[in-house]
């Protein structure tokens, strides 16, 4: 379990510029909720939500959207709220 | 008195009219109970994202109140017992509310401890600018 604190660490500093010139800058990711200062994830607005549903239904990993552990959580929770009432889907083929 | 937020959706197989009948009664019901409405927004008929009982839309109506648990509590076995109910929803809204007022207070905390921001860099300029008029003299 030695290496665990080191990949959140390697993973945050992405746009390191020590690689070589054709090594691709990638922009580092932000929690959006954080960004636009959004406390709440409101389960009813189902356009923010749908950003967080790729095609397949799932909920889209933070490791890709970028979101912190605090506002995946409850992310989360407003996503299976929303579908309990057929809001969003569960699965989609 | 918490704040709750409900949703109820109701069969298509109703008409307008009989849809805002039913919720009507459902108002009543809370109102009964004790409750104070804050929101009461129907979204009309809306598709569902996956059928329920075969249906593939239904009436979608919002309410926000603020009661006391047993009346929500009343509420949503009156909900689960009809037929005209395919599904609903009842969460409490007040905690989340409360949080989220906490966090800004502490924001607001944090940047009232801090010294100014926008102070500091006009006062480095300074010194860096009065370094070489020094070193001229």
């Amino acid at each position: 379990m030695a290496p665990m604190p080191q990949r959140g660490g390697s993973r945050d500093r992405e746009g390191k510029t020590a690689g070589r010139k054709k090594f691709f800058v990638r922009r580092r990711k932000v929690c959006k909720f954080c960004a636009e200062k959004l406390e709440y994830v409101d389960w009813k607005d189902v356009k923010l939500l749908q950003s967080f549903i790729p095609e397949r239904g799932k909920i889209l990993p933070r490791r890709i959207s970028g979101t912190c552990a605090l506002h995946q959580r409850k992310l989360q929770t407003a996503i299976k709220r929303a579908r309990s009432i057929a809001l969003i889907p569960y699965v989609t083929d | 008195m918490r704040l709750y937020d409900i949703v109820v959706l109701l069969t298509p197989d109703l008409s307008e009219e009989e849809a805002a009948k039913v919720t009507a009664d459902y108002r009543k019901i809370l109102t009964d109970g004790g409750a104070e409405l804050v929101r009461d927004e129907p979204w009309g008929r809306r598709k569902l994202a996956y059928a329920i009982e075969r249906k593939r839309d239904a009436y979608y109506h919002h309410f926000q109140v603020r009661a006391e648990p047993a009346a929500v509590a009343e509420t949503e076995r009156r909900l689960k017992l009809s037929d005209q109910v395919l599904r609903h929803l009842a969460v409490r809204a007040d905690e989340e509310l409360k949080r989220s007022a906490k966090a800004a207070e502490r924001q607001k905390a944090k940047a009232a401890r801090r010294p100014p921001r926008p102070v500091a860099p006009p006062a480095s300029e300074a010194a860096s600018e009065a370094t070489p008029a020094e070193r001229s003299e």
